[in-house]
């Protein structure tokens, strides 16, 4: 970072701090690092600076008097103007805007238009729409993904229908969730599964719908923020991948080990707790994928293909002009 | 000299406590900070560039005829915002999380925005976010550059490595910035070839943006330009286009507009199936995703799809027939 764009930061870090200093309050220097983003060392600096910040005559009533004491901050005198919160430059607002996109809300959400309408001047929605697109907007996760969010902090069970990619079949359970994750763009949801009565993690896009419950459950006293399962104790399947074939890299398969041979073949030992997730993946190569172990993952492959041939003659029967 | 942030925050606290208009000169010898030693045109350059800085920060600056400033309340403070627990929830926990994700572009803005709002605090719940697992901080920093060019319409330049390896330097009039699987994608106009490419931007090194003339765009984007069209299904990707029908089972169509990415138009069909019509442009492609997000997704058009996906299949149980 630059001299200029760290003074620039440090500024709009300073003017963000001025509307949490009112008169006579003792804040948590904790509590102010994580509002504005900055370690606790930085937010000192930046009250301290502001404590020699003011208007003229810079008496002591026009300036900014602070008492920095240990973890706490002391407000004696609030800052002369400025005590209210400052709209969004269009910068912030577009990180505002694209965040949220990545969260499930449109540009044209309500929650989007009602934060932009409140607190951002001069940004144009569909200007950043046609620009920069950060989730596929059109998928309508903003509901899931906040009646999610809320459960986790009021501890209360959800009830979801989702769709398992793993067996590919559809349920209905209970779940108590714990916490969310975000990796590589998709959310999903960790949680006691009240069901399957284990620790699972959902993907929000495969959930159909989710819907608060009014039972409340104890928080665990510790959440995985892991998406992938632990590969120790798991089988292994090994995999022949033919050069171009889909899902070659490494990324694609959770604690997957390649083994790249002089004419482009890889071979991968992928350990996986649902033989249907890899055995999808293999015939979808439709052909340049062959499963050499485990015998389930076969059987597996053998019986996605048998129902995808059958499910031609279903498809045919609708009616499609 | 004092801290120039200091400066910054007096000037701002000066305009915001004034009511009336007041010239550069009132604010130079208010004792916000200004060098007294410093000569008239570097004050007056200093004065823009605070001015612009506060500008950056949310604060609206008004000027009168006169050349005098004052800050402009109804555009500077924000109204009070009323959300609902779920609205609180996402925002404490989405937003919050991104704000610390170094491969998100807009980090640094997003937790003054948070500040703002008054929203910035430690997030409640458990809640990370990890939107890129390649290189993270390169490619945070890749898009954050790519997306001050866009909306400066400033030429960026970058070396460029291909999926075959071969490595040049493009330089490219950037359209727009898109987040897909894992990874940053930058749309632009290639100025070598005239022609509209995505970049991924993992392969894309030093990028940089034109430092010539920098409040002065170097292109115009045009009017019809919209980055969903272009941030596309792999198999949507390809020299020849085609229309192509997907359908979806009864059970399976509420996953129709999850998977179609907001591309196509899917059409309910009577007793609860779909059928999504869109653009594809590998046919095999197509054919392979249908069976990866199945079953209950199966390619009814054009032949050329569907044809895929039988033979496909039919090749998949012969390879693993015991």
């Amino acid at each position: 970072m630059t001299a200029k764009q760290n003074t620039a930061l440090h500024t709009r870090r300073m003017l963000a701090l001025l509307s949490y200093l009112k008169q006579g309050a003792t804040l948590k220097l904790s509590d102010l690092s994580a509002a504005v983003g900055a370690t606790e060392a930085e937010v000192a600096a930046d009250l301290t600076a502001l404590s020699y910040c003011g208007v003229p005559p810079f008496t002591p009533d026009e300036m900014i008097d602070l008492a920095i004491d240990g973890d706490s901050v002391i407000v004696l005198s609030a800052p002369p103007a400025l005590d209210r919160p400052v709209r969004l430059s269009p910068r912030e607002a577009r990180a505002l805007v694209t965040a949220l996109e990545a969260a499930g809300h449109a540009h044209d959400d309500p929650l989007v238009t009602k934060l932009l309408e409140a607190a951002a001047a001069e940004i144009d929605p569909a200007e950043l729409a046609a620009t920069i697109r950060t989730g596929t907007a059109s998928v309508p996760l903003a509901g899931i993904y906040a009646v999610l969010a809320e459960a986790i902090e009021t501890n209360t069970k959800v009830r979801i229908g989702y769709f398992s990619a793993g067996s590919g079949t559809h349920s209905e359970r209970i779940i108590r969730p714990h916490g969310l994750m975000n990796e590589r763009g998709a959310w999903y949801v960790s949680g006691h599964c009240e069901n399957a009565d284990e620790l699972r993690t959902f993907r929000l896009d495969r959930i159909r719908e989710a819907t608060s419950t009014d039972d409340h459950f104890e928080p665990p006293a510790w959440v995985s923020t892991s998406v992938a399962p632990a590969t120790e104790d798991l089988p292994v399947a090994v995999l022949r991948l033919a050069p171009g074939s889909r899902h070659t890299e490494e990324r694609d398969w959770p604690g997957a080990t390649f083994n790249v041979k002089p004419n482009g073949a890889v071979f991968a030992e992928i350990p996986y707790s649902s033989a249907t997730w890899v055995a999808r993946r293999v015939a979808a190569g439709l052909g340049t994928i062959d499963a050499i172990e485990t015998p389930g993952v076969r059987a597996a492959v053998r019986e996605i293909a048998l129902s995808g041939l059958a499910a031609i003659a279903d498809a045919g029967t609708a009616t499609v002009e | 000299m004092p801290d120039p942030s200091e400066r910054l925050v007096n000037l701002a606290l000066y305009l915001a406590k004034t009511n009336r208009f007041v010239s550069a000169e009132e604010c130079r010898v208010a004792g916000l900070g200004y060098p007294e030693e410093q000569d008239a045109p570097a004050f007056l350059r200093m004065f823009e560039r605070d001015k612009e800085a506060l500008r950056a920060a949310g604060i609206a600056i008004e000027v009168n005829d006169d050349e005098c400033y004052r800050i402009d309340r109804a555009g500077t403070y924000a109204t009070e915002v009323t959300l609902s627990g779920e609205e609180t929830a996402t925002i404490r926990t989405a937003v919050a999380a991104l704000a610390a994700d170094e491969s998100f572009p807009f980090a640094e803005d997003l937790t003054i925005a948070l500040a703002k709002l008054g929203q910035g605090s430690h997030a409640p719940v458990t809640v990370t976010s990890a939107l890129v697992d390649e290189d993270p901080r390169a490619q945070g920093s890749s898009a954050a550059i790519a997306a001050e060019a866009i909306s400066a319409c400033k030429f960026v330049s970058f070396d460029y490595t291909n999926a075959k390896g071969g490595s040049r330097l493009h330089e490219v009039a950037p359209y727009g910035l898109f987040f897909r699987e894992g990874r940053w994608y930058l749309v632009g106009l290639d100025t070598s070839i005239g022609e509209i490419r995505v970049y991924a931007l993992r392969r894309a090194a030093a990028l940089s943006v034109n430092a010539v003339a920098p409040k002065t765009p170097d292109f115009e984007r045009p009017e019809w330009f919209s980055v969903a069209e272009y941030s596309l299904q792999p198999f949507q990707y390809g020299p020849t286009p085609f229309d192509a029908v997907v359908h979806f089972s009864a059970e399976d169509a509420w996953r129709a507009p999850r998977l179609s990415g907001g591309t196509g138009v899917i059409e309910e069909l009577p007793g609860g199936s779909a059928v999504w019509r869109l653009q594809a442009a590998d046919a095999r492609g197509l054919a392979a995703w249908c069976v990866e997000h199945g079953p209950g997704i199966v390619p009814l058009e054009p032949a050329t799809v569907s044809d895929a996906y039988e033979m496909g299949l039919k090749e998949v149980l012969g390879r693993h027939d015991r």
